[in-house]
């Protein structure tokens, strides 16, 4: 058996409250999906990104696979083990780290946090003192560890939150934001640490609104958009699905009808999108926009028909154009790339 | 078990820290049942001077037999009061986002109910029993007709008592509006389960009311066991309500947290506050 977590058509649909109890139900449109049919495999040893804008339906599938939601329809299975009948087993080998500093209790101290998770997580006691030790120490608490978390800073409380989720030596740990609001230096030791951990044969799935964090650790991505998946792929196959999105801009020395025809001619030829404007100091300005980068082309062109170049910017397509492109639709499920 | 008790010590130690870390609420555990037993007594005492009152309610004919029986309706309230606080803090966890760490473990929900009240019952009880045990002890006001009719009148208060407790926790864990049961529990229950007056004083409506409460059958054993000297063959009708009672409690503790449980699941609800 392949060590995973499997979904297949998870469907997520919230019950509607929005009358009074007393009133007749009447006719109302039917709830829309939080997760609309997703089909997923998050491997084990490897960090799997799960992407969409806000509502996409990101956190609800992790609230799913961490037992604390329960699918309407579809199914899902941690190691062979089925998600709803196998609830409290799965617990045993998931955890979660949610941004945010709520996670943790502030009148206890951070040992005391620990080994409160720790008992109820049933950590051997044999091993749980010298987990709490070696947990404060990657999280870098070790000097705060017998300090009340009410004093601790944002950073050191989701710090903390984040040894939290590793007491019970997870197989599989859920992130959802789990950088949200910190600081570089913190986050930049985070994904350290997430990195580490997949190399160490933990399955990772990471939501992030900071795509640059997604493209250094996530192995794939998926794309979800109103609860369904998008696309699919390694960060650049997603990032190449994003058509005319190498962004091209050359400025010349000066005005010129050939040089003017010769970038017009490149445009055609290659159907990219060309816009000409001037820029401040009244010099001819072109913005080339394909799904290749036309920078060498472009310059070759204009410097054969004459023109100097005094300006040459070059803008790749990024994963967070692809997210926005594929989430707007421009993408339909037919799009999934692997 | 082994994992359930490790489950209590992890609960008593946060409420601990949460709760009763601080010297003002040590000292507040043995001031509030005082004045509370004070008050009481002295709300009480223009009533012994009732023509005819020795006749239906004999220990109000002696201010020390009066004061016993009210000490042990106080004390026994507050086994019982401190789990409604115990309840309600509980219901706070939802508020500081942590009630969903609770249920993302595979720790069992019933043990942590129970954990939850365990934890309260021993933090909010073990001064002012000291303090109790002491003096009933000092003022000879403990009349038993056999030595381990002290453990059946323990077993009585505080079995009843945690059962009850973890009922409230199952209650309030899945619910946002829990300031409904100090309404509810506490005058409420002060009179109808006979911490003030004796049971047979009340009306019959009252009186079926109290018996639904376990702390009104508690109470019943606790007087008559220390007390009243009675046997245990004397006792054994509240004690079967008592069993009966913990019973029914239980089997709803555990319906109402596998129910409230696959709500949440069901509703996202439980990361509302």
């Amino acid at each position: 058996m392949t060590r995973a977590i499997v979904t297949h058509d998870l469907v997520k649909v919230y019950p509607r409250r929005d009358r009074p109890w007393w009133r007749p139900a009447g006719k109302r449109p039917p709830a829309a999906p939080a997760v609309d049919g997703l089909s997923l495999t998050i491997p084990a040893g490897q960090v799997t990104g799960l992407l969409g804008l806000n509502g996409a339906g990101k956190t609800t599938t992790i609230r799913m696979l961490s037992t604390l939601l329960r699918p309407t329809t579809g199914s899902a299975t941690v190691d062979g083990l089925d998600l709803v009948r196998d609830a409290r087993e799965i617990r045993r080998r998931i955890n979660m780290i949610a941004g945010g500093e709520r996670m943790v209790y502030a009148r206890l101290t951070a040992r005391e946090n620990l080994w409160y998770f720790g008992q109820l997580y049933d950590v051997p006691r044999a091993r749980l003192t010298a987990r709490i030790d070696e947990l404060l120490a990657l999280v870098g608490l070790s000097h705060a560890a017998d300090q009340r978390v009410e004093q601790f800073s944002k950073g050191m409380r989701q710090r903390l939150s984040i040894a939290r989720g590793l007491i019970n030596e997870p197989s599989y740990l859920l992130l959802d934001e789990p950088t949200l609001g910190l600081d570089a230096p913190i986050a930049r030791d985070l994904r350290a640490v997430v990195a580490e951990l997949a190399r160490g044969g933990v399955g990772v799935l990471l939501t992030s609104h900071y795509l640059a964090e997604v493209e250094q650790l996530c192995a794939e991505v998926h794309v979800i958009a109103a609860g369904r998946l998008v696309a699919r792929g390694t960060p650049a196959e997603l990032t190449a699905l994003t058509e005319r999105q190498h962004t091209v801009e050359i400025t010349l020395a000066a005005a010129g009808a050939s040089a003017d025809q010769a970038v017009q001619a490149l445009a055609a030829r290659t159907g990219a999108q060309v816009t000409a404007d001037t820029d401040e100091q009244l010099r001819p300005r072109y913005v080339l926009r394909h799904r290749h980068d036309l920078a060498g082309d472009l310059a070759t062109t204009v410097v054969a028909a004459g023109g100097a170049i005094v300006r040459l910017e070059v803008t790749p397509p990024t994963l967070e154009d692809a997210i926005l492109a594929l989430a707007d639709g421009a993408r339909q499920p037919e799009a999934v790339a692997a | 078990m082994r994992h359930a008790l490790r489950v209590i010590a992890a609960e008593a130690l946060k409420q601990h820290r949460r709760s009763f870390g601080r010297p003002l609420v040590v000292a507040s555990m043995l001031l509030w049942p005082v004045l509370q037993l004070a008050a009481t007594y002295y709300t009480m005492l223009p009533v012994l001077d009732t023509p005819g009152i020795a006749s239906r309610w004999p220990d109000a004919a002696q201010p020390a037999r009066l004061l016993a029986f009210l000490a042990a309706g106080a004390f026994a309230y507050l086994f019982y009061f401190s789990l409604v606080q115990s309840a309600w803090h509980f219901s706070f966890e939802r508020i500081s986002g942590t009630i969903e760490l609770l249920f993302l473990s595979p720790a069992s929900r019933l043990a942590l109910v129970f954990a939850n009240g365990t934890g309260a019952l021993v933090q909010n009880t073990w001064l002012a029993g000291c303090f109790a045990v002491a003096a009933a002890s000092a003022g000879g006001a403990l009349h038993v007709a056999h030595p381990g009719m002290y453990a059946v009148a323990a077993l009585a208060l505080v079995v009843p008592a945690i059962v009850w407790g973890a009922f409230l926790n199952s209650l309030l864990v899945f619910s946002r509006d829990s300031a409904f049961l100090y309404t509810l529990l506490d005058d409420p229950l002060w009179f109808v389960s006979g911490v003030r007056l004796p049971l047979f004083a009340m009306p019959l409506a009252i009186k079926a009311v109290g018996l639904a409460f376990p702390l009104t059958s508690s109470l019943i054993v606790l007087r008559g066991a220390l007390l009243d000297a009675q046997p245990l063959s004397a006792l054994l009708e509240p004690l079967a309500l008592l069993t009966g009672l913990c019973a029914l409690l239980f089997a709803a503790t555990a319906a109402l947290l596998r129910l409230g449980e696959a709500r949440a699941q069901r509703t996202g609800s439980m990361q509302l506050y």
